[in-house]
C-alpha cells in the first residue's frame, strides 16, 4: 500500500467530529500549558497521560500530540509579548520577537511566527510521512545488537552534541537509567534496587520524574528571578495577518534553510531547542539585514520558529520507527505508547497500521488547526499571563502534585515529585540537562534488553557490536559522536594552527 | 535578577557543585551496592539481574566523582555566588509551603489540602497593593478544587484520594439513600 492510500485512510480515520474536537481540547491544553510558566509540554503531556488510559489509543495520541503542538505555539506567544520563553525552544524567538513587540509589531511578528511554524511543521510532516515507512522496513532487519546500536548512537549523540558539560550530562543520563532499573527486572522478574522498600516495588515513573523536574524546579527558578510580567499587547487583525503574508514569500531561503536543519536536529536527538538556536544563528550569519538582528527583524523570527516546529514534528520519525525519540516531548509520549500497549519501533507500522496513520494524518491537520486556534486566541491567552503569579503558581502546582499522584494513585509519588522538583531546581542553576534523564528513564528497560539478548547470542563477548557491517557501524557512529567534542577540537586546532601559520604573512 | 547584587551571597556555586556531585557519586554507589546484591555475574540463564545496572552505578559514580574533582580543580573560578539569600529566601518561602503541602495530602486528602495551600498562597500575597478579598480567595480555591474533582474524578474516572473529609461524605451519601 503507498504512503498516499494510507495516509486517505488515516484522514478517514480522524475525520470524525470527535476526534476534530479533541484536537481542538489538545492545542487549547497545549496553548496554555506553553503559555503558562512552570508547566511546558514534556510535563503537559506528562500530567495529561493518566487521563488517557481510558481512551482508545488514537484518541489518546491525537489528544498528546496536539497538545504538543499546542505547547510549541504557545510557547512563541509569552516569547513575542512577554519576552519569558514559555518553553526552552523559543528562547531564540525572543531576541527578535519581542524587540518587534515593542516597536508596536507584535501583531505582525506573532502572524510571522505562527505561519513559519505551521510551514515547518508541515515539512517535518511530509518527511514523517513519506520516510517512516521506508525506515520502518529497513529498521525490520534490526536484532538486538542493532537495536542496542541504535539507542547506544542516541545516547552517545546527547552527550556529544549538548551544550551542556559532557559529564554532567552523563551524570543525567546515568540516574534516568538507574531510575529505569528500579523495581521489576523483565527478565528474571528479580526485584531489584529496591532495599526491601514495598513502595519502590513498582519502581520509579518518568511522568513523576517529568512533572517534578520540569514543573516544580521551573516554578522554584521562576521565583528565584522575581518574575514580573511586563507584556506587550496585541490584536491580529485579518489585515495585519494578510500584510504579514504578502511579505513572507521573501523570506523563502531562510524557511527552507531552517527547515532543513530543524528536520535534522529532530530526527537526531538534538531536539527542537537546539535546532532552533542554530538556524537563529545561521541566519543571523548569512542575512542582508544581519545589523538589525536583535532589534526586531522579522527574519530572526521566522528562522527558530520555522526550525522549532519542524525539530518538534520530526522528532516522531525516529520514536515511531525506532523507538528512540527525538526530544523530551516526544520520549514522554513514547511512555504513553508503552503504557497503552503498544510497542513503539517498526513492528508498530505493520501492527499498528491504523494507530501510525490515524496520528500521521492528525499531525497535518492538527497543525492547520492549531494555526486558526492560536490566531483567534492570543489576547485570551495573553490575559490569563497577566493574571497575578500568587493565584496561577498554587494552581499549578496543584496540577503537578494531582498528576504525580494520579500515576499510581500513590502519595509516595507525590513525595518523590517535591524531591524530584528541588534536584530540577539545581540541575537548572548548575547546567545540567534534564531532557537525556527522561529519555534514559523512558528507554532504559528496553536498552537493557537489547543489550543482556545481544549478550546472550554472543556469550558476552562485546565483539557482537562489530559482527556485521550494520551495527558495526552504528557502533562506530555512536562512539564518533561520543568523542565528537575531543575531536571537533583535534580538527580545529589542526586547521586553526595551519590557519594561523598562513595568516602570519599576511599580518606581517 | 535586579535584586541579586544588593543582597549578599548565602553560599558560592563550588560547594553546591560538589555537594551534588557527591550526592550523585552517592547514588551510584547505592546502585552498584544494589545491583551486587542481585548478582552482577553470568548465570545460567546469562547475564544476572545485576549485570546491567552495576554499570549504569559504575558510569554514574565516576562521572560524579570527576565532576566533584573538577569543582575542586575550578575552585577559585568558582567562588560566585550560587544564590543571594534574598533570592533564595524567596525559594524557600514557596519550596517550605509545597512541602507541608505534600506532606498533609495524606493526612487530609487532596482536595482539603489543595483548597488550603491555594487559600494560604493568596492570603500572604496580602502586601500587593490590592489584597484579594475573603469572597476571591474562597471562590478561587474552591473552584480549582471543584474543577480538579469534575475532570479527574467524574469525567476521566481517576479517583483522587478525597482523605477522611471524602469517606465521611460517602459515608454520609450512602446513609441517605
Amino acid at each position: 500500500m503507498s504512503e498516499f492510500d494510507s495516509l486517505l485512510q488515516g484522514m478517514n480515520l480522524i475525520l470524525t467530529p470527535g476526534h476534530i474536537g479533541l484536537m481542538v481540547i489538545g492545542v487549547l491544553l497545549g496553548i496554555l500549558v506553553g503559555v503558562l510558566p512552570g508547566l511546558g509540554a514534556p510535563n503537559g503531556v506528562a500530567l495529561l497521560l493518566p487521563l488517557t488510559f481510558t481512551m482508545s489509543p488514537v484518541s489518546a495520541i491525537i489528544l498528546l500530540s496536539c497538545m504538543y503542538w499546542g505547547a510549541l505555539f504557545g510557547g512563541s506567544i509569552t516569547s513575542i509579548l512577554f519576552n519569558i520563553p514559555g518553553e526552552p525552544s523559543s528562547v531564540a524567538t525572543t531576541f527578535d520577537g519581542y524587540p518587534m513587540a515593542r516597536d508596536g509589531r507584535a501583531a505582525e511578528a506573532l502572524t510571522a511566527a505562527f505561519s513559519s511554524a505551521l510551514i515547518g511543521a508541515l515539512a517535518g510532516v511530509l518527511l514523517l510521512t513519506f520516510l517512516s515507512t521506508r525506515i520502518a522496513e529497513f529498521a525490520m532487519t534490526f536484532s538486538s545488537p542493532e537495536f542496542f546500536a541504535v539507542y547506544l548512537l542516541a545516547f552517545c549523540t546527547f552527550i556529544g552534541m549538548s551544550k551542556n558539560p559532557p559529564l554532567k550530562t552523563v551524570v543525567a543520563m546515568m540516574i534516568g537509567f538507574a531510575m529505569a532499573a528500579v523495581g521489576m527486572d523483565t527478565v528474571s522478574g528479580n526485584l531489584r534496587l529496591t532495599f526491601d522498600q514495598p513502595m519502590l516495588m513498582t519502581g520509579i515513573s518518568f511522568e513523576v520524574a517529568v512533572i517534578g523536574l520540569f514543573g516544580i524546579g521551573e516554578i522554584l527558578c521562576t521565583v528565584e528571578e522575581g518574575l514580573v510580567f511586563r507584556g506587550e499587547h496585541a490584536r491580529i487583525t485579518p489585515m495585519v495577518i494578510l500584510r504579514t503574508w504578502a511579505k513572507l514569500p521573501r523570506y523563502w531561503f531562510t524557511i527552507v534553510r531552517s527547515t532543513v536543519v530543524g528536520c535534522w536536529m529532530g530526527v537526531t536527538p538534538g531536539g527542537p531547542t537546539a535546532a532552533s538556536f542554530m538556524s537563529y544563528s545561521i541566519a543571523r550569519r548569512f542575512s542582508k539585514n544581519r545589523d538589525n538582528f536583535g532589534k526586531g527583524e522579522l527574519e530572526g523570527v521566522i528562522a527558530p520558529e520555522t526550525a522549532d516546529h519542524a525539530a518538534g514534528t520530526s522528532a516522531l520519525l525516529p520514536m515511531l520507527t525506532l523507538g528512540i525519540p527525538g526530544s523530551a516531548t516526544a520520549a514522554v509520549m513514547l511512555g504513553g505508547l508503552m503504557i497503552w500497549g503498544l510497542h513503539p519501533g517498526p513492528t508498530l507500522f505493520v501492527e499498528q497500521h491504523d494507530f501510525v496513520w490515524g496520528l500521521i494524518a492528525s499531525m497535518y491537520l492538527g497543525n492547520v488547526v492549531s494555526l486558526l486556534v492560536v490566531l483567534a486566541t492570543v489576547p485570551l491567552f495573553a490575559s490569563i499571563l497577566r493574571i497575578p503569579f500568587s493565584i496561577i503558581a498554587p494552581i499549578i502546582i496543584m496540577i503537578c502534585a494531582i498528576g504525580a499522584y494520579s500515576v499510581h494513585n500513590s502519595m509516595f509519588d507525590v513525595v518523590l515529585m517535591l524531591g524530584f522538583g528541588a534536584l530540577g531546581y539545581l540541575f537548572k542553576k548548575l547546567g545540567y540537562p534534564i531532557a537525556p534523564l527522561v529519555l534514559a528513564a523512558v528507554l532504559g528497560d528496553k536498552a537493557e534488553d537489547a543489550f543482556r539478548q545481544s549478550m546472550l547470542f554472543s556469550d558476552g563477548q562485546l565483539g557482537i557490536f562489530w559482527s556485521n557491517p550494520l551495527v558495526g557501524s552504528l557502533t562506530t557512529a555512536a562512539l564518533l559522536m561520543l568523542f565528537w567534542p575531543l575531536i571537533s577540537g583535534g580538527i580545529r586546532t589542526v586547521f586553526g594552527w595551519r590557519n594561523r601559520h598562513s595568516a602570519k604573512p599576511k599580518t606581517l | 535578577m535586579s535584586n541579586s547584587s544588593d543582597s549578599k551571597s548565602l553560599v558560592g556555586t563550588r560547594w553546591v557543585e560538589l555537594g551534588l556531585g557527591l550526592f550523585t557519586l552517592l547514588i551510584g554507589v547505592v546502585v552498584m551496592f544494589g545491583s551486587v546484591e542481585q548478582g552482577i555475574g553470568w548465570g545460567d540463564a546469562g547475564p544476572e539481574p545485576g549485570y546491567f545496572p552495576f554499570y549504569i552505578g559504575l558510569l554514574l559514580g565516576s562521572a560524579s566523582l570527576a565532576n566533584a574533582v573538577l569543582t575542586l580543580i575550578r575552585w577559585k573560578p568558582l567562588s560566585v555566588s550560587f544564590v543571594s539569600r534574598t533570592e533564595f529566601k524567596q525559594v524557600l518561602s514557596v519550596f517550605i509551603p509545597i512541602a507541608l503541602f505534600v506532606c498533609a495530602m495524606p493526612l487530609t486528602g487532596i482536595y482539603v489540602a489543595s483548597a488550603a495551600f491555594i487559600a494560604w498562597f493568596m492570603w500572604r500575597d496580602k502586601v500587593r497593593a490590592k489584597p484579594y478579598g475573603k469572597l476571591m480567595i474562597g471562590a478561587v480555591s474552591l473552584g480549582a478544587v471543584t474543577a480538579s474533582f469534575l475532570i479527574f474524578d467524574l469525567w476521566f474516572k481517576v479517583p483522587l484520594d478525597a482523605g477522611p473529609m471524602g469517606d465521611w461524605i460517602a459515608m454520609a451519601g450512602r446513609s441517605l439513600k
